[in-house]
């Protein structure tokens, strides 16, 4: 071999065109089967901004025919009420002063009732009138298939939530003097993080309204309705963990 | 390289939290109560002005209790003593705070020449601060309207917005010799009569505070009005019943009803009577009852067109008309709010009982107002629009009522003994 043939100089053949061309064409092929892969085996989306849920619990009851005008929403009535004992105590002397009737005291109704049984007759008569088409106090009206402690006339939702909303509406109580103009546009976050029993673990306002009484309100409410009752065991991590978002509107 | 590796995991660990979803309930339905507000015996600096103390106080606490805002607090748990000052610094808040009350309103009267002073002064308890303070004078005698203009101001300092305790209501009270129409305060106090004996009902108050009402004195009903205290004269009559008459916002027009035989349309005119047009046309239907949208461009009215009377509106020159309300089968004297976006109506429900009910304009909703108290009817807006006043038998005779227009606190007017119906809410 010369020394000129072998010279550093002379041209040379290089692979440097096929680098190039190949490392285009991956640069192209390589995104385009990612996004196929991906199409292929994408989980389903996270919602970063979840829609909210809308939970109402049904009364339980007999439904009301639409065509009749509404009645007011009731809460639903309260617990009865453990019965007392009396505590034992020393019966007191008969008082023997006699009571001087006074001139407006009422007279005795049983008299009365003697005197007019027109009267009488005429009210029981009303009340049979009055009783057609109403429902009586052991019916109220909801669904057959509601809850005993539902508020609403329509079921929405996870029924724990319905429940949640349900206590918490309860003691929803807002201060009137909030301008109607201002309640328009209120809106606060309260994050609450229960137990597995329905205590509340933790409660934070994580996004204030602007209007000082109203973010008490809220606050409140949720203070107020706790505890809760038990979770479901499907919701009981996730309501200690992350928590639930209330989303309080006027 | 495996620091980065650390770094990079955590990130992930940590993201995976953040990204579970958190379950959103939206909650809405809110119970507005009203703010527990302690308003102590007002304080007469002088002998001039304690003649006027009892009438005064008595107004003031009608209109803070009656206006819906406010839970005017038992004087009787007060802690504190009823000569306390009215400054911030001599007042001791705990006491206040300790009876529940979250505002405290002082007053102060004196005479001022010929005139009453009333000094106020409203502290928010929680912050131990005042927030508003406002002196009005009046001639001594109408120590109510000073307890209306200071109302006012603290129905202002709240909302914003003017009270309407200064405002004009018209009704009708039945007499031995008929039924008259009268005008007085918003609490139904210092009324005057503005017809003379005969039939004389559903009033109407213009803008200027003039009242129209439909009058039987000549036989057939005719429309009549009275303006400042004079004798009323003929408004409409057009050798048929003509009833029902309603001012438009801007007080420049008139709808009326005019009835004939089985019939009775909607009448749109001026103001003093002239011009009239027919705007309904249902031959053998019942068209009546109308009653001005704010802007003045719409009539709600009643028709039984349907079969039976529900609730319409329509353009002011009778086009466009649609049927709103669609529960209930008698529904009847709708008043539109000035706010436009509610008409309160009386309905007679399943039960027989008329009761009070408000439907909104853009969806049709109706929402119940009245419930289990007697009978209610005939709904009137206050000029704001938050109350409406109204007839009630639930204590014994018809008599007149206000409460909030979502059904709230009501409450009725301090009346005498009588019956009250058709009240008309004036500016």
């Amino acid at each position: 071999m010369s020394a000129r043939t072998e010279s550093l100089l002379q041209p040379r053949p290089t692979p440097l065109k096929g680098f190039v061309a190949l490392s285009v064409a991956a640069h192209i092929v390589f995104p385009v089967l990612l996004t196929i892969i991906g199409w292929l085996i994408a989980p389903p989306k996270v919602a970063l901004d979840p829609q909210p849920i809308k939970a109402s619990l049904v009364r339980l009851g007999k439904k009301r025919d639409e065509k009749l005008l509404p009645r007011k929403e009731e809460p639903p009535p309260p617990p009865p009420a453990a019965e007392k004992t009396a505590p034992a105590v020393t019966p007191a002397p008969p008082d023997k002063a006699v009571a001087i009737p006074s001139k407006d005291a009422k007279a005795d109704p049983k008299k009365d009732a003697a005197k007019e049984p027109a009267k009488d007759a005429k009210k029981s008569l009303f009340d049979a009138f009055n009783k057609t088409g109403r429902p009586t106090p052991d019916e109220p009206e909801g669904d057959p298939d509601g809850d005993k402690d539902g508020d609403s006339s329509k079921q929405e939702g996870e029924r724990y939530f319905g429940l949640l909303s349900a206590v918490v509406k309860r003691n929803y109580d807002v201060s009137d003097t909030i301008p109607e103009g201002e309640r328009r546009t209120l809106r606060a976050t309260v994050v609450i993080k229960l137990g597995v029993t329905g205590e509340l673990v933790d409660v934070e306002l994580s996004k204030g309204s602007g209007n000082e009484l109203f973010d008490a309100a809220v606050v409140g409410a949720v203070k107020k309705a706790a505890p809760f009752g038990p979770p479901p065991a499907h919701l009981r991590d996730s309501l200690k963990k992350n928590g639930v978002a209330l989303v309080f509107s006027p | 390289m495996k620091t980065p590796l650390r770094l990079a995991a955590l990130l992930v660990v940590t993201a995976v939290p953040a990204l579970a979803q958190q379950p959103v309930i939206e909650i809405s339905g809110a119970n507005f109560r009203p703010m527990p507000l302690a308003l102590p015996v007002p304080l007469a600096q002088d002998d001039g002005a304690k003649g006027a103390t009892a009438e005064f106080d008595a107004a003031l606490q009608f209109d803070l209790q009656a206006c819906g805002l406010f839970q005017v607090l038992d004087r009787k748990s007060y802690l504190s003593d009823s000569k306390e000052g009215v400054t911030a610094s001599t007042i001791t808040f705990q006491n206040w705070l300790n009876v529940g009350a979250e505002s405290l309103v002082k007053t102060q009267l004196s005479k001022d020449g010929e005139n009453l002073r009333g000094d106020l002064r409203l502290f928010n308890v929680n912050a131990g601060r005042e927030e508003l303070k406002v002196s009005e004078a009046v001639p001594l005698k109408d120590a109510r309207r000073l307890a209306h203009k200071l109302a006012n101001a603290v129905y202002k300092h709240f909302t914003k917005e003017t009270g309407p305790f200064e405002s004009r209501i018209a009704f009708v009270r039945k007499s031995a010799s008929g039924k008259d129409v009268y005008v007085a305060d918003w609490d139904g106090k210092n009324a005057s009569a503005v017809s003379n004996g005969n039939i004389n009902v559903l009033p109407a108050v213009a803008p200027d505070r003039s009242v129209a009402f439909t009058s039987y004195k000549r036989g057939k009903p005719e429309l009549f009005i009275g303006r400042g205290g004079a004798e009323a004269t003929l408004l409409v009559s057009n050798g048929r019943m003509v009833s029902g008459v309603d001012f438009s916002p801007d007080g420049k027009r008139i709808a009326y009803s005019v009835a004939d035989g089985e019939n009775a349309e909607i009448w749109v005119a001026n103001a003093d009577g002239s011009g009239g047009t027919k705007v309904t046309d249902t031959k053998y239907f019942l068209n009546s009852s109308p009653s001005w949208s704010p802007d003045g461009k719409k009539l709600a009215f009643v028709s039984n067109r349907a079969g039976s009377p529900q609730v319409y509106v329509m353009n002011a020159d009778g086009s466009d008309v649609k049927r709103l309300t669609f529960q209930g089968n008698y529904n009847q004297t709708p008043a539109w709010s000035p706010r436009g976006d509610l008409i309160a109506f009386t309905a007679r429900d399943e039960r027989n009982a008329f009761d009070l009910f408000t439907v909104e304009v853009a969806t049709g909703k109706i929402k119940r107002l009245t419930q289990d108290a007697k009978n209610n009817e005939e709904p009137s807006f206050s000029p704001n629009g938050r109350l409406i006043l109204f007839t009630s038998t639930r204590g014994g005779s018809k008599s007149l009522y206000v409460m909030t227009f979502e059904g709230n606190n009501q409450v009725a007017l301090p009346l005498d003994k009588g019956d009250f119906t058709t009240p008309d809410w004036g500016s």
